[in-house]
């Protein structure tokens, strides 16, 4: 296993920072987003051509809109963030690994 | 830019799903001959920034906003294919986790932010990086999220949700994120000034200058 301890760059630590202060950022940046109304050029297309009602949400989505059940905006916003960013941390590093390590792509 | 079920017709995505599979399926095979193993954690750790990035809704206020997207930054620090793959697992696992763009559309999606805005990104850099690469990964920003919003609103304008209004939906997409973009260039351009000064070593072309092993 002294190759895979070899491969953790000396960078991750600091890096899991950032990963962490983005996170917690995500409620913050939540607050303000509803109350300034924030509206997306997408959004703006949708109602401009009245397409709106047409949206319809992901049934299989455990935590739709970045919301927990039972837990407020805020909390459910930060668990959301955690949840998701260690997911995609731990999906891309399975799919670094897959695609560096595999000795028959041409 | 996430884009829900149920505004594009199913005859676009499919066809723009298809697309998408087959460029993430060539990417992937670059990728394989292309990057060393030890850049694992670094697409580990774009991906996982790219998607807490992404939460931070830009508060503009009064008027219409976006959040940092991030294809042109993985782009130039990945390599374009690698980028790709991993602007595609965050998109991905946005729709799957949380709603946030459709399942039906996840191809159409992918191919805006994962494909359109990483390669578009990409070539910009290399085009203009020659006259100075802070100016190039700013453009690169830019452009690219403009570029992918100028297909997002192509997919919309033909499909019925939208009454075929094209020319609507590729203004208010294209002119939307080509303002907002230049705020996706900026923090493209700076975050990747500060990356380049503290670790050169990350830059994509650093595996080729100093090969470790």
């Amino acid at each position: 296993m002294s190759d895979f301890r070899r491969s953790l760059p000396d960078w991750l630590p600091r890096a899991l920072a950032v990963l962490v202060v983005l996170t917690l950022l995500a409620p913050v940046f939540g607050w303000a987003a509803g109350a300034v109304g924030y509206a997306e050029p997408l959004e703006n297309a949708a109602e401009e051509t009245g397409a709106v009602d047409s949206a319809q949400p992901v049934d299989i989505a455990l935590l739709p809109d970045y919301s927990v059940a039972g837990l407020g905006s805020a909390a459910g916003t930060f668990v959301s963030a955690v949840v998701g960013t260690a997911l995609t941390l731990v999906v891309a590093l399975g799919i670094g690994r897959l695609l560096g390590s595999d000795p028959n792509a041409e | 830019m996430h884009i829900p079920d149920g505004y594009v017709d199913i005859t676009i995505a499919v066809l723009f799903g298809a697309l998408s599979v087959a460029i993430l399926g060539v990417a992937a095979r670059r990728v394989g001959r292309e990057v060393p193993e030890h850049r694992a954690p670094l697409l580990g750790v774009v991906a996982a920034g790219i998607f807490a990035a992404q939460m931070l809704n830009w508060p503009i206020p009064g008027g219409t906003s976006a959040h940092f997207v991030g294809g042109a930054f993985a782009a130039i620090l990945l390599g374009p294919h690698l980028g790709a793959l991993c602007v595609a697992t965050v998109v991905a696992i946005q729709a799957l986790v949380f709603g946030d763009g459709g399942l039906i559309v996840l191809g159409a999606n992918v191919f805006n932010m994962a494909i359109v805005e990483v390669y578009v990104g990409y070539g910009i850099y290399r085009l203009v990086a020659p006259y100075g690469e802070f100016r190039a990964v700013f453009a690169a920003g830019w452009l690219g999220i403009t570029a992918g919003a100028l297909t997002a609103g192509l997919q919309l304008g033909l499909s019925s949700a939208f009454e075929y209004q094209l020319l609507t939906t590729l203004s208010i997409m294209g002119v939307g994120h080509l303002v907002l973009g230049l705020i996706e260039g900026g923090i493209t351009a700076v975050v990747y000034r500060y990356l380049a000064e503290a670790r050169p070593d990350l830059r994509p072309t650093a595996d080729r200058e100093v090969s470790p092993s």
